[in-house]
């Protein structure tokens, strides 16, 4: 599992100035923020150029040169000593074109840049398991395609990015895999719960029901933003060239326990149901009662993950803020959550 | 003889005025010869009229004594947008601009007062269609061994130098050329029908169209690769010698005809690019599942597999020219014929030229017509209803349009150049054909000035999985250095500075 690791030994050391490309996202603001607490220098690419913590910076990852002008690149590169990527979208509807622009030539992007930064010490690539789709079998850090197919474009341009980053040997890049991440901003921004699995929340907290098969109890490799930012920090600061890393909460919450917790703060207990029927039904009706149908594809057991993975992580296993995933319920009760809009 | 232009013109249509390069000006040299013209129109107009004939019968709009579908004006080739557009309608749901799209560079189609078909002649059109498509493999493995045995034949009679054998040789050639245009005219005519259903049935079965259908509709494999595999010594006549050459034009090696002649070099060393991603194509078929999933996939793969046949017979019909370019040449001599005088025949004349001696008198006067129509301006585009002559639509691109998708950021190289090691590169040129097939390993992107969504290089790019552009006008703009991003599914080009 950790046979290709080479992890520096020496002592971390947080100088130098960190590039976080998408980093007015969700996970970029709390990336910002840790890396930020931890002494380094941060500069936040986005395209709203916003910056949870750190300086931010307006460009976009799908354009040469970050989309810098020639001067600000030549700048950043002179500077930057590490890279994280952040960047993408989480819209499981999204097209070909929308996922492979922004996952596949973003990456592209980024490691041209990357290869042009003289102080380049470590680069971190962001993934997730979804890249997996629906893959058979057990599979771990080694694997990325092992036959799967893919429930959308999501997680086809997760999987694509990722095998990009596989061929660049020539970067000291570490990647991590992350499941859904959940958990209240760290940096108290709002949740925008338009994409992924709270997606469904309008919808359960109406008392619709929902198909899933067991009534949703198989693992939803679910984890909380704010650890999986402190391991983001871990590989910036000790940088195992051509890892990839693998990470979710380890207390391994199934899909029911996550929709019935993000539901609490409603006082309302989602009608999770193992109906098969209910699920063609609501395929059917998906488009006209607002339920994304991209989430009707996650019904079913996911993947399995080698629970070895966890342990391979160097440091040690990354626990989760208690009742994080309450607080993302409540996160998302509160008046400034994007998922208001949805109960209209 | 119009009098409008230099006498080695073909009578316009009275009806179907509107001429349009199209296709061909994209990928014929701007001029052609006398000889070329009667290799490449003639046998492609017999081939249009054969499929309207199989399809709707005999019908006054498509036949007549003269050409309905083809024109050579000022020496240049020319579609008849009109009569295509006139085409188009015959069939359900396909509209003028379906044709103008996909082979026209989305010019603006003409209308034609020609009457229609009625409702039933145009519904019973699409099964015979069908037919005319499922043909095609048989079709097209049956031509694959003919060619192949006609350049045999050709090689051991230039290297008999005989007569004889050189005679049957174009016979022969004759008779297999027509066939390869007539099926690269139901290859290319099927496409547009095949394109508006899949339309239509994406459109209700994905409730959308026009975002996932680029990345479906690609030919699994294209003859370009094993071609350019299979070029060997020049004078072996191996399948992929005319490679070396121009296309379409038989006589590029003589003036003024080797001026128009295009080719491109040819790179046969290097790494190209390594891909073992799974294919956007396969990662749709996953995503869709039962029978909805197998319907847009059973198109998809339809329109893939003719776009491979299309690219399949325009390579036997090039390899056919190219046995032209070696025969005739060598027959001229052996019948003592001055060797500037065939490119000025058409090969119905040469056939007949060592029985007719006197043919060879018209030469002078016709090499004097395509002297002076070479150096006149022809137009892209040409409506011949008026007057005058005059321009039918404006000969830029009406706008940029992506024909492959994916979004690509690199160095702009043209096809003479040495490509650069290690830094992402985009193919410029002003059009291009399948002879640019081996560079397109080496690419990673193509852009072009001239093309349509089913031009040979949207086709080649879809095969290789490379983002490509046509239509650009900043093309002619791009030096090799400067850095682009290109985004072959939007069609916007950036110019990085």
């Amino acid at each position: 599992m950790s046979g290709d690791m080479r992890t520096e030994d020496k002592e971390a050391v947080a100088e130098g100035t960190v590039l976080v490309l998408g980093g007015s996202g969700y996970l970029g603001r709390a990336v910002s923020l840790a890396l930020d607490a931890a002494g380094w220098d941060v500069v936040a690419l986005s395209r709203s150029g916003t910056a949870a913590a750190g300086r931010g910076v307006r460009g976009d990852v799908t354009r040469h040169n970050l989309g810098l002008s020639g001067d600000e690149a030549a700048a950043l590169r002179g500077s930057v000593t590490r890279i994280v990527s952040c960047f993408g979208s989480v819209d499981w509807s999204a097209g070909p074109a929308t996922a492979l622009d922004l996952h596949a030539a973003g990456v592209r992007t980024m490691l041209r840049f990357a290869r042009d930064c003289p102080g380049l010490g470590g680069l971190v690539h962001v993934s997730s398991l979804l890249a997996f789709g629906r893959a058979e079998g057990v599979v771990g850090n080694r694997e990325l395609y092992v036959g799967q197919t893919f429930r959308n474009w999501y997680e086809y341009g997760k999987y694509h990015a990722e095998a990009l980053v596989r061929e660049a040997r020539d970067l000291p890049i570490t990647t991590i895999r992350f499941g859904p991440l959940l958990g209240p901003d760290p940096s108290g921004a709002p949740l925008n719960a338009a994409d992924g699995l709270p997606a469904v929340l309008p919808y359960l907290v109406q008392g619709y029901p929902v198909h899933l098969r067991d009534g949703g109890r198989f693992p939803s490799y679910a984890g909380d933003v704010a650890c999986a930012a402190e391991l983001v920090g871990r590989a910036v600061a000790r940088p195992a060239a051509g890892a990839t890393w693998t990470w979710y909460d380890p207390d391994l919450p199934t899909v029911s326990e996550v929709l019935h917790r993000l539901c609490r703060p409603w006082g309302v207990v989602p009608k999770i149901v193992d109906w098969p029927a209910v699920g063609r039904l609501q395929r059917l009706v998906a488009g006209r009662i607002g339920l994304p149908k991209a989430l009707l594809d996650y019904a079913e057991p996911w993947f399995q993950i080698d629970p070895a993975v966890l342990s391979a992580l160097p440091g040690g296993i990354p626990r989760c803020r208690p009742g994080y995933l309450d607080a993302t319920g409540a996160a998302l009760r509160a008046p400034d959550a994007d998922l208001q809009g949805s109960f209209v | 003889m119009t009098g409008r232009f230099p006498e080695i013109d073909i009578d316009a249509h009275p009806r179907f005025s509107v001429y349009s390069a199209g296709n061909l000006g994209e990928v014929a040299p701007q001029r052609l010869s006398p000889m070329s013209w009667s290799l490449v129109g003639t046998p492609m107009e017999r081939g249009t009229r054969r499929l309207v004939r199989r399809i709707w019968g005999d019908r006054p709009w498509g036949q007549g004594d003269h050409y309905v579908f083809l024109g050579y004006f000022g020496c240049k080739p020319y579609h008849n947008l009109s009569a295509y557009a006139h085409l188009a309608r015959q069939l359900p749901r396909v509209a003028p601009e379906d044709v103008a799209d996909a082979y026209f560079e989305g010019v603006a189609a003409p209308q034609t007062a020609a009457r229609r078909e009625s409702g039933y002649n145009r519904m019973a059109a699409v099964p015979r269609l069908v037919r005319e498509l499922g043909r095609l493999g048989p079709t097209l493995r049956r031509l694959e061994e003919d060619v192949f045995l006609v350049e045999q034949h050709a090689r051991t009679a230039i290297g008999l130098r005989s007569e004889a054998g050189l005679a049957e040789t174009l016979l022969r050639a004759a008779d297999l050329l027509d066939d390869a245009w007539a099926t690269h005219i139901i290859t290319t005519t099927g496409l547009v029908p095949l394109t508006v259903v899949q339309r239509a049935v994406n459109k209700r079965l994905l409730g959308s169209y026009g975002e996932v259908e680029p990345w479906l509709n690609r030919p699994r494999e294209l003859v370009w690769s094993r071609l350019h595999d299979f070029a060997g010594d020049e004078g072996a006549l191996l399948p992929g010698e005319f490679l070396n050459s121009s296309f379409y034009e038989v006589a590029d090696d003589q003036m003024p005809w080797r001026q128009f002649a295009v080719r491109h070099k040819a790179v046969t060393e290097g790494n190209a690019n390594a891909r073992g991603l799974v294919d956007p194509a396969e990662a749709q078929w996953g995503m869709l599942g039962g029978v909805r999933g197998r319907v847009v996939q059973s198109i998809a793969r339809v329109i893939g597999e003719t776009m491979s046949s299309r690219e399949h017979s325009k390579s036997l019909v090039m390899r056919l020219l190219h046995v032209h370019r070696r025969t005739l040449p060598v027959l001229a001599e052996l019948w003592s014929v001055d060797a500037g005088v065939w490119p000025y025949l058409t090969i119905e004349e040469f056939r007949r030229l060592y029985r007719e001696p006197g043919l060879a008198d018209q030469v002078p006067a016709r090499r004097a017509a395509c002297e002076r129509a070479i150096v006149t301006p022809m137009p892209e585009h040409l409506d011949l209803g008026g007057a005058a002559p005059r321009s039918w639509a404006d000969d830029a691109p009406k706008q940029a349009r992506g024909v492959s998708p994916g979004r690509v950021t690199g160095v702009v190289v043209h096809a003479e150049d040495d490509l650069p090691e290690d830094v992402p590169c985009i193919l410029v040129c002003e059009s291009a054909d399948a002879d640019v097939a081996p560079l397109l390993g080496f690419v990673d992107g193509v852009l072009t000035q001239r093309g349509s969504d089913m031009s040979h290089i949207a086709i080649l790019s879809r095969e290789y999985h490379l983002p490509a552009v046509v239509g650009c006008a900043l093309v002619k703009d791009l030096k090799p250095g400067d850095t682009v991003t290109i985004d072959g599914t939007t069609g916007e080009v950036y110019v990085e500075r």
